[in-house]
């Protein structure tokens, strides 16, 4: 898949801009804050129906008007087909495909992007809930049931949660009350539980080939999940929800308490292991940045391997945090593949003059506006 | 932008209906206001008589003209099957089929604390009242399949089972998340056949 052409309206600093883009790398300077990752955030939100910035869709507006829209003609296997977003406040992200509208729970698996950023770090960095966002987004882009049994699973969470609450004091409401709840969680639970592993179980092998790469092989990697289930070391469904669904009834009265569960894998996380120490914790700022980067660099491989089309990569000032190693690495990694990507600087890097030869694209952006070249 | 009252208020009305947003309700005021005055009372007429002749059956709880309905009364139908629905028209849509002769109970919901909806608020006590006095064989939950359906089914299953009545689910490959109602028939009568005991 590529992205042929790109239409923004009122979206960040963009007033109105039309531009045509190269199936292979396109270049994109200017300076900060001028709208390079905006671009970045409309192919994303293109392709995903979300913005890798923000939650809020009305931060996408720009100032002083009440609505966006983004339109994109991308180029797939199986033809061109035109890509529109739409948001006026405060009504919901409106998405069309071929002038169709669709739901956001099935754009989100299509079209793969990946975006690389200097804020990939705080994969590492901050709390668990990046990092299950992460694989959420990623298990339901590469399975589209993963998205509705995650959104079951919250459902039937928030309803158990809620008996909690309402009895929360007092003593222990009847069983058959709360194992309903606890029956539906430990469905879905257990079921995202095993995709979240296998999906990290295929990232790990895939970035550490690129861990290995970008630090001469000396180090061993790898990613480990971390449940608040039980698994016991297997990957049986059905063993994983009758321990699950034992833990939640067993926890009754404690969480009576909290009023709040306090197992399951909306409290799950994992870590970024370099020889078996955790990077959060042990690793230096250099080792943050190769695991981030050979995680972010497998998740385009997985794409490549499961999808039908190829990702687009959107690379978002990565290059000025990166050592010589790191950088020429990824410059391999691109040059290597037949994805069209999106790279932004805001300073002109030595490396990119050997793109001109190549056939790349170059573009400035200067206040809301890109010009070519 | 402020419109004369009554047109206000005939919009406003139209805006309470589910899936009727503001734009939609300004449509079909003008829409109404544009036709002669028969139509509109023709409607008016409609509304009432529905809303005076219908009621929900006290059995039952489907909606009905006589009391008790016309499935509780019919001497033809299985008295020892029992089906338990979510809403009056899922009754309407399991007829449709023309494959389900047995009994209804309507719930007029499903459970989900989070709305505030436990099992007092639903017509539960009504239901093992009946399957008792019936002595009834089976009982066929046909809630919707979602989370608040299917725990809604679990919760019945466990009421139900102590009674030595059989429970089975209705076998649904409709979408997941999906509504009865919008099930067509074929597949709702598969769903029918295909009940598994829970
Ligand atoms: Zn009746």
């Amino acid at each position: 898949m590529y992205l042929a052409s790109l239409c923004l309206i009122n979206f960040r600093n963009y007033v109105r801009q039309e531009i045509s883009f190269n199936p292979g790398i396109n270049i994109i300077s200017g300076g900060n804050a001028q709208g390079k990752t905006s671009l970045l955030e409309a192919i994303y939100c293109l392709a995903t129906s979300r913005s890798f910035r923000t939650l809020r869709e009305g931060e996408m507006v720009r100032l002083g008007c009440d609505y966006f829209y983004l339109q994109g003609a991308f180029v797939l296997r199986e033809g061109r087909f035109l890509a529109e977003v739409g948001y006026r406040q405060p009504r919901q992200l409106q998405i069309k495909l071929n002038g169709k509208l669709h739901a956001r729970s099935v754009y989100l698996q299509k079209h793969p992007v990946v975006i690389f950023s200097p804020d990939d770090l705080s994969l590492i960095k901050e709390g668990p809930s990046v990092r299950r966002r992460f694989l959420d987004l990623e298990a339901s882009r590469l399975r589209p049931l993963y998205y509705s049994r995650l959104r079951d699973y919250y459902r039937a969470l928030r309803q158990r949660n809620q008996i909690l609450k309402e009895h929360r004091g007092g003593p222990l409401p009847h069983h058959s009350l709360i194992e309903p709840w606890e029956q539906a969680m430990a469905k879905a639970g257990s079921w995202i539980v095993r995709e979240r592993l296998q999906l990290l179980e295929d990232l790990e092998r895939l970035a550490q080939g690129h861990f290995a790469r970008l630090t001469g092989g000396a180090e061993e990697f790898s990613l480990v999940y971390h449940s608040s289930i039980d698994l016991g070391g297997g990957r049986d469904l059905d063993l994983m929800e009758s321990s699950f669904k034992e833990q939640l009834s067993q926890g009754r009265a404690a969480e009576l308490r909290k009023g709040a569960t306090l197992v399951g894998p909306h409290l799950d996380d994992f870590f970024f292991l370099i020889n078996g120490l955790d990077v959060r914790r042990f690793g230096s700022q250099g080792q943050q940045r190769s695991a981030v980067l050979a995680l972010k660099m497998g998740e385009a491989d997985l794409f490549n391997r499961t999808g039908e089309e190829k990702a687009i990569l959107l690379l978002d000032d990565v290059f000025s945090e990166f050592d010589e190693t790191r950088r020429r690495h990824l410059f391999q990694f691109l040059s290597e593949r037949e994805d069209q990507a999106f790279i932004t600087t805001a300073v002109p890097l030595p490396d990119f003059k050997s793109y001109r030869t190549e056939g790349a694209a170059f573009y400035t952006v200067q206040g809301g506006k890109i010009k070519i070249g | 932008m402020s419109f004369p009252e009554p047109l206000q208020k005939l919009i406003d009305e139209f805006s309470r209906f589910p899936g009727i947003g503001p734009k939609t309700a300004q449509r079909l005021s003008f829409f109404l206001l544009s036709r002669p005055r028969e139509e509109a009372a023709a409607l008016a007429r409609a509304i009432l008589e529905a809303k005076d002749k219908l009621f929900f059956c006290s059995l039952c709880g489907c909606l009905t003209e006589k009391d008790p309905c016309r499935y509780c009364s019919d001497p033809r139908r299985d008295q020892k099957l029992f089906c338990v629905v979510q809403e009056p028209r899922d009754v309407l849509r399991l007829e449709q089929t023309g494959h389900y002769h047995g009994l209804y109970h309507v719930l007029h919901g499903a459970l989900s604390p989070l709305d505030g909806l436990g099992p007092e608020e639903l017509r539960l006590p009504q239901l093992l009242q009946r399957l008792v006095e019936k002595e009834a064989e089976e009982l066929i939950v046909a809630t919707n399949p979602n989370v608040e359906g299917d725990a809604t089914a679990a919760y019945i299953a466990s009421l139900v089972k102590p009674l030595n009545i059989k429970v089975t689910r209705i076998a649904f490959g409709l979408p997941v998340g999906g509504d009865l109602e919008y099930a067509d028939d074929l597949t709702l009568s598969r769903a029918l056949e295909g009940r598994r005991e829970m």
